[in-house]
């Protein structure tokens, strides 16, 4: 065997595994069926031709004169009969002799279909499914050759389904492409059966009817659900949203300038939190109850229970107004205006991560293994660094990841209390009228964003945690 | 050695001395707040009422300390508090009319050996009562008070009293196990006493009564031993004690306070300082902030209830046919709630709001819409859990229907979680209800509420910042209760901590 013949046998059975694992998956199946669709109806039709010809069905019907003549049936029917009379006297029911009969017969032709499949079993003739057919099918090169081109996608599919890893990210990217829709149909869907009119209220009362339908005219305000909706999805995934419905702006333009001012504070904030609230947390995770832990952990509760815009207020009451420190409003251009803001978005989730990181690390602490590193001799401070917080940073992560939603979404508060044009405050400034286009792209944008963020951490995780990785490969 | 660790030990597990550690250190904190307030810096004067304030409380603080080292003392000679101790127990009771909680909780929990948790109720229901009707008699200083102003305070005199009466008897006469059966006649008297908010009274009466009836043993056991280990968490209760006098006050606010100096536009008295009449100051239309958020307590309470309770019943129901029908069921009514968990709450409530106008029903829904699906997940997390176990095999072997077996079988079992959930959104929940309202987008403006206040303290700042301090404060302390009682909650139900 040459070389060549060897790849080409493992390409073959590459194609054929792949299918076999995931046609198991009925969705999947689907899934195959359709992408593949040309090279199915011609596979389906070789099936049944080859089938007609197979000597299953034939056998079978032997096989099964051949125990009815072997007269075992009456043994079983006396068998059934004796079971169903102590199952009525147990239970205290009427014995209809026409209904026994039936079910005896019943109970004995299903034994029969089980006996005949067992023999032919144990004589190795088969009833051949489609699906295994179709993966001997797959192991033939002449096969792969001619319908490759009509079932590309089938054999994309198959080819990136092969490795469970990637698979699993094809599946994760799916799941949020459809959330993003989800969200994206949902807001929409809002803001269409709002009873509001954004024509009455931008044109004031004393516009004339002819001016308002001019309006929904120029805006598409005026059509059908389905269309509205196609158009706003379509504007949405093109990042082309049109024209707001005051002021004549770009909305995709000013989206694109708001956006990285909430998304730096945010992402300042996140640094900031992570870097306070993990040693915090691990600090009253290994002296747990003491006055330090308390303390702690009151300040955690404290900063959980504060309303972020208050505490901006009283934040430039002291700072700016007070002791003139720093200043009260945010300005692109100078950054010390941006240490209050970053301060009192991250002060909620640091506290969160606290307390978080506490319960995590309290609950690993008191595993058997963390008892075995210690029987080993390893000092504390190994124990703790090098084999408590790693396991008990996987919460964790996920724990930062969905904080990392709200505090986006919290972004709209604190943007305003500090006067920053960020996406939050662009919301809550367009919501008045109502601007169904600006609404819908600020909040769309940031499921986005939240969404990417959450799938990229899980994706991390079946990358750095072995027992998922473990895990998915079983399945 | 050993006799020392003992008495180590022995300090730990000794109720009176922790809770003394506590109040020192509370009633320390707040003599230092109150000196630092007492001296006016930018025009070098003395508040004088203040200066009182710390020296009461500094004094309280001292008592506390010699009392805890007298409890050290007896815990070395003797290996329990004397009498002598427990006496000095008495004094602190009344430290309940400086406003100083901790130490009067103290106090009362130092002067009886038998607490049980009904004692400890009574006594949490008398001081509800009393800061109650302290708060209400500040109205006295207004030029008029509602006419149903005299009857509630009488009314209010009448249920202290029995509070009292009924501590003085459940120390002496009920034990952890036992209550004598004409304790039923005292719990309904106390039932009545739900009528004024006062819940202390509630569970206090509800509890009496069951355990005077004494008809299921087993179930007042596990009761009173759940209430045992919550009330054993100190800022548990008084988390409890902050929520149930808010509660309690806002609901008896309509008979003791009059809503028009909540709402009413006083040009005499615009943007005053903190006096008798206005204790807490006036904003740009005159109206007192003190009425106003008393009022606006009732909201947040209520707009917090009902966006958690919402919420909680149809996110609990559909985790709960999620988890356990599971296969397709599970994966659509979980990837839908997916779509809903990737808004962020407030950017969820904003956009509904923008849909449909701001006012209290719009904002409730508002809420409640973008909470369902951690509920769900929670919840069918419990029942997907609980769905494998015995019991629920034999209820179906027994031939129970499905919405039996999950209604009857397995909510009932996974229902400790969610409650503990419940009480820690609450909190989040008030503080959206007034970030909300803050931006405008909640509660409508006219009506007090403490985002619509903080609304009109931001734009007063720099020149009369209490219009924005105190409502901002109000808020604060209400999640702060609502998150301390949680976590007690927390730690009383869940098995796994310890």
């Amino acid at each position: 065997m040459s070389n060549n013949q060897i790849l080409g046998r493992g390409i073959n059975n590459y194609f054929a595994q792949s299918y076999q694992k995931l046609g198991a998956k009925r969705s999947y199946a689907w899934i195959l069926y359709v992408t593949g669709l040309l090279v199915h109806i011609v596979a389906t039709i070789l099936f049944f031709y080859k089938k007609n010809k197979s000597t299953y069905s034939e056998k079978y019907e032997q096989q099964r004169a051949n125990i009815i003549a072997s007269g075992i049936c009456d043994e079983w029917a006396s068998e059934y009969r004796e079971q169903e009379l102590s199952k009525a006297n147990f239970f205290n029911q009427k014995i209809d002799e026409q209904q026994l009969q039936t079910t005896i017969k019943q109970l004995i032709d299903k034994r029969i279909n089980k006996e005949v499949e067992k023999q032919l079993l144990e004589s190795n003739v088969e009833q051949k499914s489609y699906a295994t057919y179709f993966s001997e099918l797959l192991t033939k090169p002449s096969f792969l050759l001619v319908t490759f081109i009509p079932g590309i996608f089938m054999y994309a599919i198959l080819i990136l389904c092969s490795n469970p890893f990637v698979r699993f990210i094809v599946e994760r990217i799916f799941q949020s492409l459809f959330v993003i829709a989800g969200v994206a149909i949902l807001v929409f869907t809002i803001l269409y059966i709002s009873p509001f009119d954004p024509a009455r209220n931008l044109l004031g009362v004393e516009a004339t009817p002819a001016q308002i339908e001019n309006f929904n005219k120029i805006h598409g305000l005026d059509q059908p659900y389905l269309v509205q909706l196609w158009h706003s999805l379509s504007g949405l995934f093109t990042f082309d949203l049109g024209n707001s419905l005051a002021g004549k702006e770009d909305i995709t333009q000013s989206i694109m300038n708001k956006f990285p001012v909430t998304l730096e504070i945010a992402l300042f904030s996140l640094v900031m939190a992570i870097i306070i609230a993990i040693p915090v947390g691990i600090i009253s995770a290994v002296r747990p109850n003491s006055f330090l832990d308390y303390t702690f952990m009151l300040l955690a509760l404290i900063g959980l229970s504060i309303p972020s815009f208050w505490q901006g207020l009283i934040f430039i009451l002291t700072f700016s107004l007070k002791l003139q420190w720093l200043p009260a409003t945010y300005n692109p251009n100078n950054w010390v205006s941006i240490v209050m803001p970053i301060v009192v978005l991250g002060t909620s989730i640091t506290a969160s991560i606290a307390r978080m990181t506490r319960s995590s690390m309290l609950e690993v602490i008191h595993e058997d293994y963390i008892i075995t590193a210690r029987a080993k001799g390893l000092s504390g401070k190994t124990v703790i660094l090098k084999h408590a917080i790693r396991n008990a940073m996987i919460p964790i992560i996920t724990v930062i990841g969905l904080l990392f939603g709200g505090m986006l979404g919290g972004a709209a508060v604190t943007e305003k209390v500090f006067n920053i044009s960020g996406i939050g405050s662009y919301i809550v400034d367009k919501q008045f009228i109502p601007d169904i286009p600006a609404i819908l792209g600020g909040v769309v944008y940031i499921a986005i964003t939240i969404s990417i963020v959450n799938m990229v951490i899980d994706v991390l995780y079946a990358f750095f945690d072995p027992r998922i990785r473990s895990k998915m490969k079983q399945s | 050695m050993k006799f020392i660790s003992n008495v180590k030990l022995l300090l730990k597990i000794t109720q009176e001395y922790v809770n003394a550690q506590f109040t020192i250190a509370f009633s320390a904190i707040f003599s230092v707040l109150l000196l630092l307030y007492s001296f006016n810096f930018t025009e070098g004067v003395w508040r004088p009422y203040v200066l009182y304030g710390f020296i009461i409380y500094a004094i309280t603080t001292l008592y506390v300390w010699l009392t805890s080292i007298l409890i050290k003392k007896d815990l070395t000679n003797a290996q329990q508090i004397e009498r002598r101790t427990r006496l000095l127990g008495y004094p602190l009771v009344f430290t309940i009319l400086a406003g100083n909680v901790f130490a009067a909780g103290y106090g009362f929990m130092l002067i009886t050996k038998n607490k049980t948790a009904e004692y400890t109720f009574t006594v949490y229901a008398l001081m509800t009562q009393i800061v109650i009707f302290m708060l209400s008699a500040l109205n006295i200083f207004k030029p008029y008070v509602v006419d149903t102003f005299i009857v509630a305070m009488a009314a209010f005199i009448g249920f202290a009293i029995i509070y009292t009466v009924t501590a003085i008897l459940v120390a002496r006469y009920v034990t952890p196990t036992y209550a004598p059966k004409w304790m039923q006649v005292l719990g309904i008297v106390l039932l009545l006493a739900t009528l004024t908010g006062n819940l202390f009274a509630t569970l206090l009466g509800f509890t009496l009564i069951r355990k005077a009836r004494n008809s299921d043993p087993s179930a007042i056991e596990k009761w009173q031993k759940t209430w045992d280990k919550i009330l054993r968490n100190t800022m548990a209760v008084f988390g409890m004690f902050f929520i149930i006098s808010m509660f309690s006050l806002s609901v008896v606010s309509s008979w003791t306070f009059d809503y028009d100096f909540a709402t009413q536009n006083n040009y005499s008295a615009l943007l005053q300082g903190p006096s008798f009449e206005y204790p807490l100051g006036t904003d740009d239309f005159g109206r007192d902030l003190f009425s106003r958020i008393v009022f606006g307590a009732q909201i947040s309470l209520i707009v917090g209830f009902f966006s958690t309770i919402i919420p909680a019943i149809i996110g609990g129901a559909l985790g709960a046919f999620s988890g356990y029908y599971g296969r397709h069921t599970d994966n659509i009514i979980m990837r839908s709630l997916d779509i809903l968990y990737a808004i962020p709450g407030i950017l969820l409530a904003i956009a509904i709001i923008a849909a449909f106008g701001a006012n209290t029903v719009n904002l409730i829904i508002a809420l409640s819409v973008g909470a369902i699906p951690t509920y769900a997940r929670t919840m069918r997390a419990n029942v997907m859990q609980i769905a494998n176990y015995e019991f629920v095999e034999s209820a179906r072997a027994l031939g129970a229907s499905d919405s039996a077996i999950i209604f009857k079988h397995i909510v009932p079992n996974s229902l400790a979680p969610m409650i503990v959930k419940s009480t820690l959104t609450i909190g989040g929940a008030v503080i959206s209800t007034s970030s909300l309202s803050f931006l405008g987008l909640g509660v409508e403006p006219h009506i007090p509420e403490w985002g619509n206040i903080l609304k009109v303290g931001s734009t007063y700042l720099e020149t009369h910042s209490y219009v924005a301090i105190f409502p901002g404060i109000c808020i604060m302390l209400l999640v702060l209760s609502f998150n301390f009682f949680g976590d007690g909650l927390r730690d009383a139900l869940d098995p796994k901590s310890h």
